[in-house]
């Protein structure tokens, strides 16, 4: 499973996509999965980084690809839990004045992933999410 | 890298990538605009939940003064980012 460590910060983006798209191409997948795993990736890092302000640990990202599925897993080390699928739902259909702010990216993962799974032990919060890709 | 060109009467153009690296930068370029506003999103080949919170926080500032606040050009994918969020049935988009 190829995998990379990122320093928690926003500018490190640029150099996650460029890890996805290359996975993407070395893998041979669709390259129009590339904009699914972007959004997936982008939302949970920087909810890790907003939210894990202990955090002074880089943050592993790595992936996997089997015939059906690509893996993504998000790795914070040293850091208080935060059930980022626990995140309070976002009423799509509320006016937007209505809407609270916060819970979007969540809600996008939800969306575009088929699974997202948190763990926390010792000290490690772990997410792992599932994009289908096979028939 | 995300590309902003604001033209005259309301005219801007987003290209390229409106993420959270680059969120605060276009809610910079953004923010003085108080006038109807056409964003031509044609260029804009990805956009995350930052990017879109930029865009509501415009239409609201606008909407409250009692300007238009419209997207046009949106690329498929970027199309389905918005109708994820439930937003295609609020802003005007076309």
């Amino acid at each position: 499973m190829p995998e990379r460590r990122f320093p928690r910060a926003v500018g490190s983006l640029d150099a996650i996509f460029a890890f996805v798209h290359q996975f993407v191409a070395d893998r041979g997948l669709d390259p129009g999965l590339t904009y699914d795993l972007d959004v997936i990736v982008e939302e949970l890092f920087t909810n890790l980084v907003k939210y894990g302000r202990d955090g002074r640990h880089e943050i592993l990202v790595a992936l996997e690809a089997d015939p059906v599925a690509v893996t993504l897993v998000l790795k914070d080390f040293d850091v208080e839990g935060f059930d980022l699928t626990q995140a309070r739902p976002v009423d799509t259909t509320a006016p937007l004045d209505a809407r609270r702010p916060g819970g979007l990216g969540i809600h996008l993962v939800k969306r575009i992933a088929d699974d997202v799974r948190y763990e926390y032990v010792d000290r490690v919060s772990t997410i792992t999410v599932t994009k289908r890709i096979g028939p | 890298m995300l590309d902003i060109q604001i033209g005259e009467a309301g005219r801007v153009k987003l290209a390229g990538r409106l993420d959270a690296a680059e969120a605060e930068r276009a809610q910079a370029a953004l923010r003085p605009l108080l006038e109807p506003v056409t964003v031509d999103m044609s260029g804009l080949e990805y956009i995350s939940s930052a990017g879109i919170g930029v865009l509501i926080e415009t239409y609201k500032r606008l909407h409250a003064a009692g300007h238009a606040f419209k997207l046009v050009g949106l690329q498929p994918r970027v199309r389905n980012v918005f109708a994820y969020a439930g937003l295609d049935r609020l802003l005007t988009i076309e």
